[in-house]
Formats: structure tokens, C-alpha cells, sequence
């Protein structure tokens, strides 16, 4: 709340949900692809199964220039546009979780320099030591994951943390283990994606066999996954499951979000079945391919719905889509923003508007572009006065915050606009902004243009 | 009163003690620096050889080219994973300035990410599709990735800049290209260039050393020893002048603060300056190298040193940059000691591995039907 802001187009939920959903596509395929791979070779060297461990070993070149290039920089890419965007979110998570980090970045490494040798010695050394450099990159891999899946599912669900403020009451919350097994099927169902492609290189002899061997691996991902996603579903607590899977959802968008997901999972199973398992040779390349959309329309669906139903929160319970914490309103709204930002308060000698630019940045700018995605010209009304008073209900709802127990998880289904942060601050701030965003209204550009603003 | 652009530190506190952090910080910042040096510098000696060798693998700087951008696949790998480690510990410690720095040039810290999977993925295509695979060609490529690195350490320099120097976050919020305007950021940036190239080119010489000294390829090694040698003198030469140049051109206020820091500060400054004096003699006196493995081998020691006392000195120097602010560092400590234990276990057995896994690789030979 007290950092300058980074203005993004495209808004900076878009941003990061390009980085991230492209991360993790990837990472979860590093990790399945590991154990899909060290199981391929594992089982081509008892057997003497050349084709087996061709595509091990055409795998494994592809494991190394996605995962480990792509995968390591848009895993970097996640806190780069994290600082960006929500710097005191990932502020807070750091400094409760650095250990947790220090620790996944040590199976990282591990990770890392094991996928460097597993590549750079296919046929250099004993195929026993190669098998073994394949398992410590997977169990590398998948411990980096049982790491990370703590902090990803804290920030929706921090459960007793939000009382005790304790490391591991947050880690082990409430969606911790249900998340771990659907990650653990999307991890088989993104390497199964990839290793049909790697099997259709294979001689026409051998081809059927692989990808039959793939489409089991493809089914178990995607039961597990489904297993995974019902119990992630279940374990959601009800204010969260309101907003998108109640007869009436909070979010309509986000109940279709939820069929898509289902359905994408429903299709992959069919498919994978019908023709990765009872007819391979009829898997064609579109086959494979519409198997793989599917797939990654699941995975982009769920983790829209999981950063979704978060709203209006960054760490629920805690701390604002916005940067701004539970703790913080009480204190804004009696002396403003102004009080705690440097950067607003600067803005502010500048006159009402641009106080009110900032303020707009502020508040609003974390899921608000001007006129691009969630376009704030298209919500605004042309008085100030009017916008003020909308401020002041959202303002209002700040209150519902107020009388929280410590350790209470806001019901924000209860809220007039469950999604929405409340604005924070003081009668000088909201009318600040609410002149600001009246030059907004499409009627009143003239005006702006000849205030210099926007 | 002019108003304080600097956040508040972050409620939460440290989860350990300051100085654990800024000891975490400083190593794991050395370690980076050394696979930053192979990405940065081995890439631009890689390009510079290339050129040299007119595209052809069996010149010497052609062969130096290859080994450069073969050293560079694992080079590149563990200097983005090394990264990591510092990234996180100065988010710890520095919060407050490195993301209002990286926020106030966000577009350029944001475009780092693509010119770094460009840089790497032009690596590989270089040497893949280019001379060390192919015979020929390829200069297109290492020179992308070589430029792009460049652009990454500039980035990288102007971060540190800006979130260093508060007291100019108002003029850098109006245009973070005024940051190019910073009388030591060119020095830094070279700095950094040089010492890569340095690095790099010494590591080339050790290695082609090592190999002509057991009898493989000798001719070829003994070239490329030489040819690494000499630019590694000259690149040290660059660096002790660069780093003349850097420390004169340091704000007054951040020179006085150097001068009255105290021993913290003036041994390592000072241990960094002789240590690189100490190796431009080193280097000087030889003039074949491969006749002089063991200096050769005492140099790279000798350097790895030099680096790890620079990692000190530049995160000292980062101390007296912030002294007008420090009243805004006073953190809580809420040490997770436990959680801090199972990392040190965690990072000694995952080390562990790595040794168990590379000593196991080394002696497997492929026999019979494993061989290829």
C-alpha cells in the first residue's frame, strides 16, 4: 500500500496470470515428466526395451530446454511481476515463509544440477547410474512441489495461521493435502500430454505400445487429479465455495470457470481411454493434441478458479487484493492515505486530481485498468458526488473487517460485494477520488483533457 | 520536511536474526556471482572468439568458443538457480527499497525475464545449430544471447541503483531512464563485464592447462591457454582500473561513509584492491601457461577469493548507501530457529546427493552394451 505503483496495461491480474499459468503448465511437466521418464527407463533397462528408452531419452531433451530454461526463468518471472504488482503480498509471504522458500530452493538445486547430468550422460556411464540420476531428479522435483503447495495454498486458505501466526499451522492448512494429490495427477496428466507427442516419434511398430504405456499414465492423471479436485472443493470453506458453487454463485463467471474444468477433465478421461488405451493406433496426431488441450484447459481453468474465488483477498482473511491489510483500515480511515504513503502524500501537494490518481492506483489499479480489462471508465458515474457515495458503501463494508475475531475467516459471501476490497480511507480521500474518477466518465473527457488529466 | 517515499518495514518481522540474513545473503550472493560471471563473461568471450575464429571450430578461438558455450549449459543453469538464493534474502532484509527500485524501472526489470530466456535459448541454438555442432557458423546467435546478457547486467545495475539512493526515487518515478544518467553506472556495468570476461577466460585457461598437462590435445590446449590467459590479464588490467574509476565517482556522502566505516568496511574494500593487484602480478609474470600449471591453478584460487571479498565489499557498500535510512530498518525478530535447522539439513543433504550422484556418475563407466 505504501510502494509506488507499477502501471500495467493489460492490468497486473492479467499479467501474472499469463506468467504463472505458463509456469506452472511447465513446472508440474518437469515434475511428472521426471517420474514418467525415470519410470521409462527403469523399466527399458529390466526389460531390454529400446523404443522404451528412446523416448526416455527424447524426453529428457526436452525435460532439460523447457524445464530447467523456461521453467527455472518463469519460476524467477512469478516473483519478479510479484514484486511488481502486489509487493507487500509477497512481502508478507516471504517474511513468514523464507525457510519454507530456502528449503524448496535446495531441492531446486538438487533438481536442477540432476536434470543437467541425467541429460549430459545418456550412454557415458553405467545405465544403472543413469536410472539412479533419473529418480534423485524426480524425487528432487516432487519434494519441491510439497514445499511450494504449503505457501500457494496458505494464501487462500491460511487457516489456524490467521490466530497463531505460526509457520506451520499455515503450511498444513486446510487445502494443503487435497491440493497435494490434485498437483500430484495434474503433474502425470501434463507429462502424459507432452510424452504422446515424444511416442508418436517412435517406429510404427513400437508407436501403439507407447502410447498405450502414456494413455495409463494420462487415465491415473486424470482420477487423481478428479480425486484431488473434489476433495480441494470440499475442503474450501463455505464463504469461498459461495462464490462460485452455490445454486446461486456470487460469481456466475466462475461457475462456468468450474464446468469448464470438469468437463476438460471429462474429455481428456474419454479420450485417453477410448484412444490412447483401447485403439492407440488410431490415436493421430489431432487425437493427441485435442488430449492435450483438454488437459491444459483443466489446469488454466483450476488455477483460474483457485486465484478467482481468493478474491477479495491476496492472503485471505489478511490482507487485501490491494496490498492493503485487515489491520490497516481502522488507522486510514481516521487519518487517511495519505499517512501511511509517501508516494500518495507526495501526489497529494499536487492538487486533488492527481491525490486522487494515486489513490486510484492505489486502491483500485491491483484488478482495474482505465480502459482496458475490468475498465474503470465503463463503471464510473459522471458526478463526483455519486462516486463519492459509492466509496462510502464500500467503505462502509470495511466494518464487517472491523468486528473480526482474531483468527476469524471473514464470511465476505454475507458482503454487498463479496469480491470487492473495501476502500480505505478518510472523507478527504473519498472525495479525492471520487473527482478523480468522474473525469474518468466518457462524457466528462473534455474536461479532463483540458485539466491535463487522463 | 521533505515527505519519506520509503515503506514501512514489513509487520511481520524476520524470522531470524539480521545478521543471519545478511550472512546468507552475502554467500549465497558469492556463489551466484561466480555462475553469473560464466553466463555474463563466458558468453561475451564466446562471441568475441567466435568472431575471431572466422566461425570455424577447428581454430583455437573457435574451440574456445565451444568450450565456453558447453561450460555455459550448466554455467547458465546454476547461475539462475544460484540467483534464486540472493533474490529471496534481499527480499528479506531490503524489501522496502529493492521493490520500490525494481517497481520505479518496472518495465525494464519485467523484460528481464524475456531477455533471459532469450539469452539462454540462443545459447543453446549456438551450440546447437551453430559451429560447435555444425563446423560453421552460429556468430548470430551467440551474439544475441551475448547482448542480451549485457542488457541483464545493466538492468541489474540499475535496480541496485535506485534502490539504493532514495533520495532520488521522486526524479527516477518521473523517468526511470534517468538512472542511466548516474555517474557510476557505466563503471558498474564494465565492472561486472569485465570481471566476467576475466573469470571466464581464466577458467579457460585452467581447464585447457589441465588437459595439455595430461597429454590431450596439446597443441590445441596450449592455444587456447594462451589466448584465455592474455585476456584474462587484460581483463583483470580493466577491472582494478574500472574499480579506480568506480570509487571516485561515488557520491561524496557514500566515499565519506567509506572512508569513517569502520573495519567492516575497510578490510574487505581493502583486501578486495590487493587481492586483484596480487593477481595482475600473478598473471604477469607467466608467459606460457601451460609451463606454469600450478600459478595458473594458485590464480583461479587466487580469484575465486577476490570474488568472494568483492560480494562483501559491494554488500558493505550497499550498508553505507542506506545509512541516511537505517532508522527505517528496525525490525522485529521472530526466529523460526526450527524451520531454519531443517533448511541447513535440507541444503547438507541435497549437497550430499549431488556429491553421492556425481562421484557414482564418475565411476560408471558405460561397458559393453551401455556404451553407445
Amino acid at each position: 500500500m505504501d510502494y509506488p505503483i507499477w502501471d500495467v496495461t493489460v492490468g497486473g491480474g492479467v499479467l501474472m496470470g499469463i506468467v504463472a499459468i505458463a509456469h506452472v503448465i511447465v513446472s508440474h511437466f518437469a515434475i511428472g515428466g521426471g517420474l514418467l521418464i525415470a519410470v521409462s527407463e527403469t523399466l527399458a533397462v529390466r526389460r531390454g526395451d529400446s523404443q522404451l528408452r528412446e523416448l526416455a531419452r527424447r524426453s529428457s531433451f526436452a525435460l532439460i530446454l523447457i524445464s530447467t530454461v523456461f521453467g527455472a526463468i518463469s519460476g524467477v518471472g512469478i516473483w519478479v511481476v510479484a514484486g511488481l504488482i502486489a509487493p507487500g503480498a509477497i512481502s508478507a509471504l516471504i517474511h513468514n515463509y523464507v525457510w519454507g522458500w530456502a528449503i524448496e530452493w535446495a531441492f531446486f538445486f538438487l533438481e536442477i544440477v540432476a536434470a543437467l547430468v541425467y541429460f549430459a550422460t545418456w550412454d557415458k556411464i553405467s545405465k544403472a547410474a543413469h536410472v539412479m540420476v533419473g529418480w534423485v531428479y524426480f524425487v528432487a522435483a516432487y519434494l519441491s512441489l510439497v514445499i511450494i503447495n504449503g505457501i500457494v495454498t496458505f494464501m487462500l486458505t491460511p487457516g489456524q495461521w490467521l490466530e497463531t501466526g505460526a509457520f506451520w499451522d499455515g503450511f498444513f492448512n486446510p487445502t494443503y493435502w487435497p491440493s497435494l494429490v490434485l498437483r500430484t495427477g495434474i503433474c502425470l496428466m501434463m507429462a502424459a500430454s507432452f510424452l504422446l507427442f515424444a511416442a508418436r516419434r517412435a517406429d510404427a511398430e513400437a508407436r501403439s505400445r507407447l502410447t498405450r504405456f502414456v494413455g495409463w499414465w494420462m487415465v491415473a492423471g486424470v482420477l487423481v487429479s478428479y480425486a484431488g479436485y473434489r476433495w480441494w472443493e470440499a475442503a474450501l470453506p463455505e464463504t469461498v465455495r459461495a462464490m462460485f458453487q452455490a445454486d446461486s454463485p456470487l460469481i456466475t463467471g466462475l461457475n462456468a470457470t468450474r464446468s469448464m474444468t470438469l468437463w476438460a477433465l471429462a474429455v481428456a478421461l474419454g479420450l485417453a481411454l477410448v484412444f490412447l488405451v483401447a485403439l492407440p493406433r488410431a490415436a493421430r496426431l489431432p487425437i493427441v493434441a485435442m488430449v492435450a488441450v483438454a488437459a491444459f484447459i483443466f489446469f488454466g481453468s483450476y488455477e483460474r478458479l483457485r486465484e478467482a474465488v481468493r478474491k477479495p483477498f491476496l492472503i485471505h482473511s489478511f490482507m487485501f487484493s490491494n496490498g492493503l491489510g485487515i489491520d490497516d483500515i481502522a488507522s486510514i480511515n481516521e487519518n487517511g492515505m495519505a499517512s501511511v504513503s509517501g508516494w500518495v502524500a507526495a501526489a497529494a501537494e499536487d492538487g486533488q486530481l492527481a491525490f486522487g490518481r494515486q489513490l486510484f492506483r492505489t486502491q483500485c489499479a491491483a484488478c482495474h485498468t482505465v480502459d482496458g480489462y475490468l475498465a474503470m471508465r465503463e463503471r464510473v458515474f459522471e458526478e463526483a458526488e455519486d462516486n463519492s457515495d459509492f466509496l462510502m458503501v464500500m467503505r462502509a463494508q470495511g466494518d464487517y473487517y472491523l468486528e473480526l475475531e482474531n483468527g476469524q475467516i471473514a464470511v465476505t459471501s454475507d458482503y454487498d460485494i463479496p469480491y470487492m476490497p473495501p476502500f480505505v480511507g478518510n472523507d478527504e480521500d473519498i472525495e479525492a477520488l471520487g473527482a478523480y474518477l468522474a473525469t474518468l466518465a466518457p462524457v466528462a473527457e473534455t474536461d479532463t483533457q483540458e485539466a491535463g488529466g487522463e | 520536511m521533505p515527505i519519506d517515499l520509503v515503506p514501512a518495514v514489513d509487520s511481520a518481522g524476520l524470522p531470524g536474526p539480521a545478521w543471519l540474513f545478511h550472512l546468507l545473503l552475502v554467500f549465497t550472493f558469492f556463489l551466484h556471482l561466480l555462475f553469473l560471471n560464466l553466463a555474463l563473461g563466458g558468453t561475451l568471450l564466446a562471441a568475441v572468439a567466435h568472431t575471431k575464429s572466422g566461425g570455424r571450430k577447428d581454430h583455437p578461438c573457435g574451440a574456445l568458443a565451444r568450450r565456453l558455450v558447453t561450460m555455459n549449459s550448466f554455467g547458465i543453469s546454476l547461475a539462475i538457480t544460484t540467483g534464486v538464493a540472493p533474490l529471496l534474502f534481499i527480499q528479506v532484509l531490503y524489501h522496502q527499497y529493492f521493490y520500490t527500485g525494481t517497481i520505479l524501472i518496472g518495465g525494464a526489470w519485467f523484460g528481464l525475464v524475456g531477455l533471459l530466456i532469450a539469452a539462454y535459448y540462443a545459447a543453446y541454438l549456438y551450440k546447437l545449430k551453430g559451429a560447435p555442432t555444425t563446423g560453421t557458423g552460429g556468430g548470430g546467435w551467440i551474439w544475441s544471447a551475448a547482448i542480451a546478457f549485457l542488457l541483464i547486467a545493466a538492468i541489474h545495475v540499475s535496480v541496485h541503483l535506485v534502490h539504493v539512493q532514495p533520495a532520488k526515487w521522486a526524479d527516477f518515478a518521473e523517468s526511470g531512464w534517468r538512472v542511466l544518467l548516474d555517474p557510476t553506472f557505466a563503471p558498474r556495468l564494465l565492472h561486472f563485464v569485465f570481471a566476467g570476461v576475466g573469470f571466464s577466460a581464466l577458467i579457460s585457461a585452467w581447464w585447457a592447462v589441465r588437459q595439455a598437462s595430461r597429454g590431450i590435445a596439446v597443441e590445441l590446449n596450449s592455444s587456447i591457454a594462451a589466448i584465455a590467459w592474455k585476456w584474462a590479464l587484460w581483463s583483470t588490467v580493466a577491472v582494478v582500473v574500472d574499480g579506480v574509476l568506480l570509487l571516485m565517482l561515488l557520491p561524496r556522502e557514500v566515499l565519506l561513509g567509506l572512508m569513517q566505516g569502520g573495519a567492516a568496511v575497510h578490510i574487505p574494500l581493502t583486501l578486495g584492491i590487493l587481492g586483484a593487484i596480487g593477481l595482475l602480478v600473478m598473471m604477469a609474470r607467466v608467459h606460457d601457461p601451460v609451463k606454469a600449471a600450478s600459478t595458473v591453478g594458485g590464480t583461479l584460487h587466487g580469484m575465486i577469493l577476490v570474488v568472494a571479498i568483492m560480494a562483501l565489499t559491494r554488500h558493505e557498500i550497499r550498508l553505507v548507501y542506506l545509512q541516511p535510512t537505517k532508522h527505517l530498518q528496525s525490525f522485529t525478530v521472530a526466529s523460526q530457529w526450527f524451520n531454519f535447522g531443517l533448511f541447513v539439513v535440507v541444503l547438507l543433504a541435497c549437497l550430499g546427493v549431488v556429491a553421492f550422484m556425481v562421484r557414482r556418475v564418475l565411476t560408471s563407466p558405460a561397458e559393453g552394451s551401455d556404451a553407445a
